[in-house]
């Protein structure tokens, strides 16, 4: 399992990269192996609110759904529109494969940094 | 987790790196590393192999075993032969089920069932209580044997690699058993599965040989494949599970028995099964469903649901427990039972040359149970956590009757279109001409043509063909008024009646027949006149019932050669009969010998006969290496006193009757079939030959045979071809003594050549390969239709032919060739050697085309036919003088 140290982790399993007032955001190693194959997204649209500890879309794999909750609050600037055809990139690239960005961030949750996430999935693993 | 149950498997699942659930109170492996998606695809392209361990397995012993059964169990115990298995529901009072299961009977006197994992409780106590009204011993030998599925195009291949390379089941077919050793281990196999796959097994091995077999299947090529996957196979094969197609309902109460669309095989109301459980109610649920499936909706009360294969259009993934609505008004039909995304493999290309590629894609299907008026094509929506999403009700998601590979069937809408708009008729006459030319041209110099049922008529044939009476119509009866007399329903034929008369003159001599009908226009009319005739005849002394049908009636099976037109599905089907007992037709096969698929093992025949007592008995082949036992089986019958009629479907070999094949009415034949343009000369007609005299008990079958052709099967018996083939009879009269011989030493030879290039040939060399114009060879499993496509590019034109062990055409893995055609044409020794090599050459690859092309060209002018000059001049001025 991998756990890239530039950065932060929710308890809720999802990854932000800060790129200046930008957070960048998609789901852990973890996540993806816990979930399994994954065969569709619901992604959200530019410009949305979203708001820290709210689903902001869903991923399913073929046995089950599972909300994507975001770490931060602000408004959505981009959307990674190529996980619609291709939700597997979450499974094979889960660090190169982000999903939403967020600006005008207001708020945000309590972020674990990669030694302290990964001891979290331990205990949950 | 540490209560749950685990099976002999389980080790091997923690080591592989399984993620493990409980599943029914066991701890089974949901997936392993690859994942679920990877898993179901393997399945679909190789083999997956399951541990299906965790089910039930109970033993049925005793006297009353199979009445038990009858009384528990849906189906028809009594349709079940030893080393046979099949579907049954476990019903309880109210017509819902208690569980399905899976009945095997490996033994003459002892049941397996199989029984769902969660259930076996629930099952148990069931039938111990059913059980105390019956001497019948139930015990449960779950933990004595481990199960594993082996599915998958490959898993016969690798199964057949520990099995020795022997035989896996008693019959190449669905739901047949076996009982053999593997590398040394016992271990029964079933042909069954759940993941809908056309090639599968199930194998039965003591519990210390689990780990055993499963590392071997994987050495072999197969891959472990955990419960997720099977869940998607078996969506996708729209296969019914408990607890989400069968078992409670979300809408509250049970699912009826008859929602699912299997029950329809799974329920018997035989009147020897008598009274079970749930038979009322299940009989009330039939009753409902028969209206149904006719869309009268009056007794939807009885049942008012059903499952229906459904498909997503929209974005998102159906889920069980979704509601679904009609896209029309919006009323609430029901809800989604079974649901996910599934992967497949696409496709490229279509028809027998499509091609499945390594790409992949997803689409959400599953199961959903809806008022039973819904039916295929109804646009639907599905409410996916509030948003209304557009999908529909299909037929079905996948196909299996194109083994080795299911088909996924991917939904779209059917596009009608309209006529076309073209109206330039002569330009469109004009390209008609050249491509006929060009095709014309193709066939006959450039090509080999090694097709076993095809025949180029020689000049003399095809022009009398053209010739005025090809436009003529000549309908004729025999009339008891007139004494018997012929009399013609038109004038005008002078002419072609005398032909006609002639033809039978011609026909007779040649078949050694005392009667000939010469009107049917093809082989397959003249099965369906024989087999109405002998119906009719059947009931020919009480009119007032209800017409009883034929049966048994013993013929070759289809896939080891034997006709289309003399099985249920071809000519037989309105004819033969369906065994009260055991609800199947009544046709039985010839037993063949098992290392020698292609010839008839008359010893094993004789037993059958003394057991079916078949009153019709079929000879003949399309894939025909051998004489049929025609002789051996006349006195066994004669011997033994029963009371049959032995046709002889000749069709393949008809042109070869004689010294140097069979002499069929010789050998005992009473009736002998066959059409004219395969070994015989040509044109393309039919012709019935019967050994029956006016003195005979069988004379008024005969004169049936005439009426069941004109007026039963033919009104204008195309009198073109009729004056052709009496040319084509005249040619064959005066020149089959060396045509034959020519024929059956050339197919020998060939077959040689073929086997000296390394080629499979089958059948016995000893033999000589043949004793026909016919060779087979075999090229692997499912590689023919790609190799007949190879050859014909490279102007070979042959068959691709399913050998008796594999599935189907679409699994052929033979080729089929004759060499009558070819022998017309001049070919001997020296061409068949030099065109085997070429064959050989083709199939490793190699591009043949122009030189096939250079050696046809040395070989179109026919042989054995009427062409010395003076013949050549009369064609020619009568082609003039017909205007041709």
């Amino acid at each position: 399992m991998n756990y890239p140290a530039e950065l932060k982790y929710s308890k809720s399993h999802e990854w932000v990269k800060m790129e200046g007032e930008v957070a960048v955001i998609g789901i852990s190693d973890f996540a993806q192996d816990a979930l399994g194959d994954l065969v569709f997204i619901n992604l959200p649209q530019e410009g949305d609110a979203v708001t820290a500890g709210e689903s902001f879309g869903d991923v399913e794999s073929v046995k089950a759904v599972s909300d994507l909750i975001c770490p931060v609050s602000g408004t959505i600037c981009a959307v990674n529109e190529d996980l619609a055809d291709s939700p597997e990139s979450l499974n094979s690239d889960p660090y190169g494969s982000w999903i939403i960005k967020v600006e005008a961030i207001t708020d945000q949750e309590e972020l674990l940094d990669a030694a302290a996430y990964e001891a979290f999935c331990a205990e949950e693993g | 987790m540490s209560e749950l149950k685990r099976t002999q498997l389980y080790d091997a699942h923690v080591a592989a790196g399984a993620t493990l659930v409980d599943f029914g109170g066991w701890e089974m492996p949901i997936q392993y590393p690859t994942g679920i998606v990877a898993e179901h695809l393997y399945c679909r392209s190789d083999c997956g192999i399951f541990d299906v361990s965790h089910m039930g397995r109970l033993d049925i012993e005793g006297p009353e075993n199979v009445k038990f059964l009858q009384h528990v169990l849906s189906s028809n115990v009594l349709a079940l032969d030893v080393n046979q298995s099949q579907y049954a529901l476990i019903p309880d009072e109210k017509g819902c089920v208690i569980d399905d299961v899976y009945l095997y009977r490996f033994e003459e006197s002892k049941y397996l069932l199989v029984i769902n994992a969660g259930n076996i409780d629930k099952d148990l106590a069931h039938l111990y209580k059913e059980a105390e009204k019956f001497d019948v011993t139930i015990t449960n030998v779950s933990d004595r044997y481990a199960a594993i599925a082996v599915q998958g195009p490959k898993s016969k291949d690798i199964l057949k690699t520990l099995a020795g390379g022997g035989e896996l089941t008693a019959e190449n077919v669905k739901n047949s058993l076996g009982t053999l050793t593997m590398e040394g281990r016992p271990v029964r196999v079933a042909k069954t599965g759940y993941t809908g796959e056309p090639i599968g097994y199930e194998l039965y091995c003591d519990s210390a040989d689990a780990v055993y077999f499963w590392n071997r299947l994987i050495e072999l090529g197969a891959r472990p494949t955990g419960l997720g996957a099977r869940d998607t196979l078996r969506m996708e094969a729209a296969l019914p599970l408990y607890g989400h197609e069968m078992g409670p309902c979300q809408l509250g109460g049970e699912i009826q028995a008859y929602a699912s669309p299997l029950a329809k095989f799974a329920v018997s109301f035989n009147a020897d099964k008598g009274d079970f459980v749930g038979r009322e109610p299940l009989r009330k649920q039939f009753e409902a469903l028969k209206k149904i499936l006719n869309r009268d909706w009056s007794s939807n009360e009885d049942l008012p649901y059903r499952i229906y294969p459904i498909c997503l259009l929209g974005r998102g993934v159906l889920r069980a427990g979704f509601p679904v609505y009609d896209a029309r008004n919006g009323e609430e039909l029901g809800y989604v039972t079974s649901g996910t995304m599934i992967p497949y493999f696409e496709t490229e290309g279509a028809g027998i040359e499509s091609v499945i590629t390594e790409k992949t894609a997803k689409r959400s299907i599953g199961l959903a149970y809806l008022k039973s008026h819904v039916v295929t094509e109804f646009e639907v929506e599905v409410d996916i956590r509030g948003k209304r999403v557009p999908a529909v009700i299909t037929a079905c998601h996948m196909r299996q009757d194109a083994p080795p590979y299911t088909r996924p069937i991917l939904y779209k809408k059917t596009e009608v279109t309209g006529p076309s708009q073209v109206t330039d008729y002569v330009g469109k006459a004009k390209e008609l001409f050249a491509r006929a030319a060009e095709n014309h041209i193709w066939r006959q110099e450039q090509c080999i043509n090694l097709i076993p049922s095809e025949m180029t008529p020689s000049r003399a044939t095809r022009l009398l063909q053209s010739s005025d009476p090809c436009g003529r119509y000549a309908e004729h009866k025999k009339q008891k008024a007139f004494d018997d007399a012929d009399i013609p329903y038109y004038q005008g034929t002078k002419f072609i009646v005398a032909c006609e008369e002639l033809l039978v003159a011609e026909m007779k001599k040649f078949l050694g027949a005392a009667q000939v009908e010469a009107r049917c226009t093809s082989g397959q009319m003249s099965n369906t006149a024989v087999f109405s005739a002998l119906m009719d005849w059947k009931n020919r002394v009480d009119r007032k019932r209800q017409p009883q049908r034929l049966g048994w009636i013993m013929n070759n099976h289809i896939v080891r050669g034997g006709h289309l037109s003399a099985q249920p599905m071809g000519a037989l089907h309105d004819y033969v009969a369906v065994d009260p007992v055991t609800e199947k037709q009544m046709v039985v096969n010839f037993p063949v010998y098992p290392d020698n698929p292609y010839k008839i093992d008359v010893e094993a025949t004789k037993k059958l006969l003394d057991q079916y007592k078949p009153e019709f008995i079929v000879f003949g082949k399309s894939m025909v290496l051998y004489r049929e036992p025609v002789a051996e089986i006349r006195k066994f019958v004669d011997e033994q006193g029963i009371p049959t009629t032995i046709m002889y479907d000749m069709a393949h070999v008809l042109g070869l009757i004689g010294d140097h094949f069979q002499k069929p009415f010789e050998e005992g034949a009473e009736i002998v079939t066959g059409s004219t343009h395969k070994t015989f000369f040509g044109p393309q007609r039919g012709v019935i030959g019967v050994s029956y005299q006016p003195e005979d008990l069988k004379w008024s079958l005969w004169e049936t045979m005439q009426t069941r052709t004109f007026p039963g099967s033919v009104s204008n018996h195309h009198l073109g071809t009729l004056l052709a083939e009496l040319v084509s009879a005249y040619e064959m009269n005066a020149f089959k003594d060396e045509y034959q011989k020519n024929v059956i030493e050339n197919a020998k030879w060939f077959a040689k050549c073929l086997a000296e290039e390394g080629m499979d040939v089958a059948g016995c060399a000893a033999d000589g390969y043949t004793e026909t114009h016919q060779v087979i060879v075999k090229v692997g499993y499912s590689k023919g239709p790609e190799v007949a496509q190879r050859l014909e590019e490279n102007n070979i034109i042959v068959n691709y032919q399913a050998t008796p062990e594999e599935e189907g055409f679409t699994a052929s893995g033979a080729l089929r060739m004759g060499v009558n055609e070819m022998t017309r044409f001049g070919f001997g020794k020296a061409e068949f050697q030099r065109l085997a090599h070429l064959i050989a050459e083709c199939v490793k690859g190699v591009d043949v085309k122009d030189e096939v092309a250079r050696f046809r060209r040395d070989y179109t002018e026919m042989k054995y036919c009427f062409n010395d000059e003076e013949m050549r001049e009369i064609m020619g001025s009568f082609a003039g003088a017909i205007g041709l």
